[in-house]
């Protein structure tokens, strides 16, 4: 039973990082058919945020050392204004462009970024110890869960339903999904696209912050690679979940860390290293099975 | 007349490499980009050890002066970075720490029948087995790590069971293990399980279930990674109340990470020299303070030794050769049997261009304090296919 009960939180907490972070991508791709492949550098950005800008081995922390109330308004606004300033001095000049055009801008900022972040923090990874009592392990039905799992795993269905309630009952929440839905027509019926287009940047930039400050808690490192391959998690979150649909976006990401754990667990050890190549391959069965996606919202297919 | 200044300027910059009656060192390095933490601070050593030999007259009475290219920590622009340091008049080459990115250059500089170095490379391709006959690293291999920590461990703590926990992400972490794989079943202890992640990994969270579901606590856990994907596997196994002790290879020395595990302790790391001032050694902590003299700070990491010891190395054996001819010098460095360093003694052979077998120093944190607390070099050199398993 403790042992099923484990396997479930390491799944549920690490699929929980992914769920957010594919969230952020695809609630822009939604609005602006834009995979925005610079928000591995976004959640980068706001580690870094944490830290007093300087090349010096040691981190000093900065925004860190602010308390937790003040501390996580400040990053998740960083991370807000850290998307809504890239959409308005990058995407923005690319609304007409066709997506690829806009994907390799998207490839650019993220160099941009992540060149930033070296020419003034270095190449060092750094140390930050953010709330580091929140690994201590707890007891919970059997296992031993530290804290933050527990924290990831509420705070990621916060963020799932508070979303859901933004999109469901809010005027630009439904401007959203109008916008998701066929842009062109809902920008003719008085949608306003700049407000639509910059308030997804905003949620997607602080749902970057979020995974970064979870990331930051869990490993207690910043390294300016850090967004790199959680970015890529959860890009292909998204596509199988089918472009475009949040539920789809969150209930892959869970699926992608829980496959993970799974194969982390079971495995034999020759093939534990080849375990991301195993997931891989699970993903190309489930896109050559559904191309469209697992959860593809009926929209998203092309209508004659 | 600034704008002549600057013409003369530029020009004696451009004219000095070219200049005949130097000896010139091509420095092909990552100058940005992740790799450069690494290679900077040792390519600062090595321009110490520079400073110091023309400071006492030179190098066969010859001025020793380095260029540098950038190598962007970029593999193809390595090989373009050594090929243009070549046809600058380099008449050796130091390569990036890491034998992937300094390969392409060290691969130039052998097509030329020249010497090259890596600065810190600990794989034991980087030299005979993957360049050629004329290329050297400065460090001592990875296996040599591990399998003083098995040894160490299991001399001075008493250790009898081990939890090996690799990192797949790159070549020098498997070294590590490959070493400790070795020594630790030969000495006698036992290896209770083993289990691997990746640097990238956001959680470790399955490989921590697995370590707990032992049916007692490993003496040792030999944790094959480099930071900063072992700083927050520490962080995440101290944090589920695992408490045996954790060894360690050389890259995850330096005091700079262990903010990410507040109050650490029981943590092990090998090194060739300490920078926390308490090196047995005079000569270490002499080089300590004229790193901080040229830089303003002190090392952050031992990854600066081996940059003074390659050209400390490297110009004896051209002293002893008489001249810069890659194949003489590499004749002269192979004789180098237990040659003394600042940071103990180094053999090569026509085998090996590495060092299979090396005085460590051991540095243990207790309470977030790194400290020396012994130094071990291994009963058996690493034998060669060991090495190349």
């Amino acid at each position: 039973m403790g042992t099923v009960a484990q396997l479930f939180f390491d799944a549920v907490s690490l699929g929980g990082i992914y769920a957010m972070a594919a969230l952020g991508i695809a609630l822009i791709f939604g609005v602006m058919n834009l995979v925005n492949f610079a928000h591995g550098e976004y959640i980068a950005f706001c580690v870094f945020a944490l830290i007093v800008p300087s090349t010096d081995a040691v981190a000093v922390m900065f925004l860190g050392k602010a308390p937790a109330l003040v501390l996580i308004p400040a990053l998740l606004i960083l991370g807000a204004l850290m998307a809504m300033t890239s959409e308005y001095v990058v995407f923005r000049h690319f609304r007409r462009a066709d997506p690829v055009a806009m994907m390799i801008a998207s490839f650019a900022l993220g160099f941009v970024i992540q060149n930033g972040l070296l020419a003034i923090y270095g190449s060092r990874p750094k140390a930050i110890s953010l709330w580091p009592s929140l690994n201590t392990p707890i007891h919970v039905a059997g296992a031993d869960v530290p804290l933050l799992q527990l924290i990831v795993i509420i705070a990621t269905l916060l963020v799932v339903s508070g979303l859901a309630l933004l999109l469901k009952k809010t005027r630009i929440g439904l401007e959203m999904r109008a916008a998701a839905e066929n842009f062109t027509m809902a920008r003719m019926l008085g949608v306003r696209a700049n407000v639509v287009i910059t308030g997804a940047f905003a949620l997607s930039g602080a749902l970057a912050a979020a995974v970064a400050m979870i990331m930051v808690t869990q490993t207690g490192v910043a390294d300016v690679r850090m967004g790199g391959s959680i970015m890529l998690v959860a890009f292909i979150a998204t596509v199988i979940g089918g472009m475009g649909s949040l539920p789809g976006a969150v209930a892959a990401g869970f699926l992608i860390g829980a496959v993970s754990v799974l194969l982390q667990a079971f495995l034999p050890l020759d093939a534990r290293p080849f375990r991301d190549a195993f997931l891989y391959t699970l993903v190309i069965v489930c896109l050559l099975l559904r191309p469209q996606g697992l959860f593809a919202s009926p929209n998203s297919k092309p209508r004659v | 007349m600034k704008t002549f200044l600057t013409t003369t300027a530029l020009a004696l910059g451009l004219a000095a490499p070219a200049m005949a009656d130097d000896i010139t060192v091509g420095f092909a390095i990552a100058q940005s980009g992740w790799l450069e933490a690494y290679d900077t601070p040792a390519a600062t050593a090595a321009r110490i050890r520079i400073d110091e030999i023309n400071a006492n007259g030179g190098l066969l009475g010859k001025q020793i002066v380095w260029t540098q290219a950038d190598t962007k920590s970029d593999q193809a622009q390595s090989a373009s970075a050594g090929l243009q340091l070549i046809d600058e008049g380099a008449d050796m080459l130091i390569v990036s720490c890491d034998y992937d990115f300094g390969a392409p250059a060290a691969l130039a500089a052998e097509s030329e029948g020249m010497n090259s170095f890596f600065l810190c490379a600990e794989d034991v391709k980087a030299g005979i087995q993957g360049v050629g006959p004329n290329s050297f690293s400065a460090s001592v291999l990875a296996a040599v790590q591990g399998a003083t920590m098995a040894e160490w461990s299991m001399a001075q703590r008493e250790a009898k069971t081990g939890y090996v926990l690799l990192d797949t992400t790159i070549e020098y972490n498997k070294g590590i293990c490959t070493g400790f794989d070795w020594m630790f079943p030969a000495a006698g202890g036992e290896i209770v399980g083993r289990d691997t992640f990746k640097n990238g990994d956001a959680s470790i969270a399955s490989q921590i279930t697995r370590i707990k579901a032992l049916s007692e606590e490993p003496d040792v856990i030999m944790l094959c990674s480099y930071i900063p994907g072992a700083a927050s596997a520490v962080r995440q196994i101290r944090a589920a109340g695992i408490n045996s002790l954790i060894l360690n290879g050389s890259a995850v020395d330096g005091s700079y990470w262990l903010d990410a595990t507040p109050d650490l302790s029981g943590f092990i790391v090998p090194v060739q020299g300490s920078i926390y001032g308490d090196d047995p050694r005079p000569a270490v902590e002499a080089f300590n303070q004229a790193y901080e003299k040229a830089t303003g700070s002190r090392p952050a990491s031992s990854y600066a030794y081996p940059g003074y010891v390659l050209i400390d190395l490297w110009a004896k054996a051209v002293e002893r050769a008489g001249t810069l001819d890659g194949a003489a010098v590499t004749a002269e460095l192979e004789k180098m049997q237990g040659e003394e360093t600042a940071f103990g003694p180094r053999s090569f052979s026509d085998q090996l261009h590495h060092q299979n077998s090396a005085e460590m120093q051991i540095v243990e944190i207790s309470s977030g304090t790194p400290a020396v607390v012994g130094s071990w070099t291994i009963s058996t050199p690493v034998p060669l296919d060991v090495l190349l398993k």
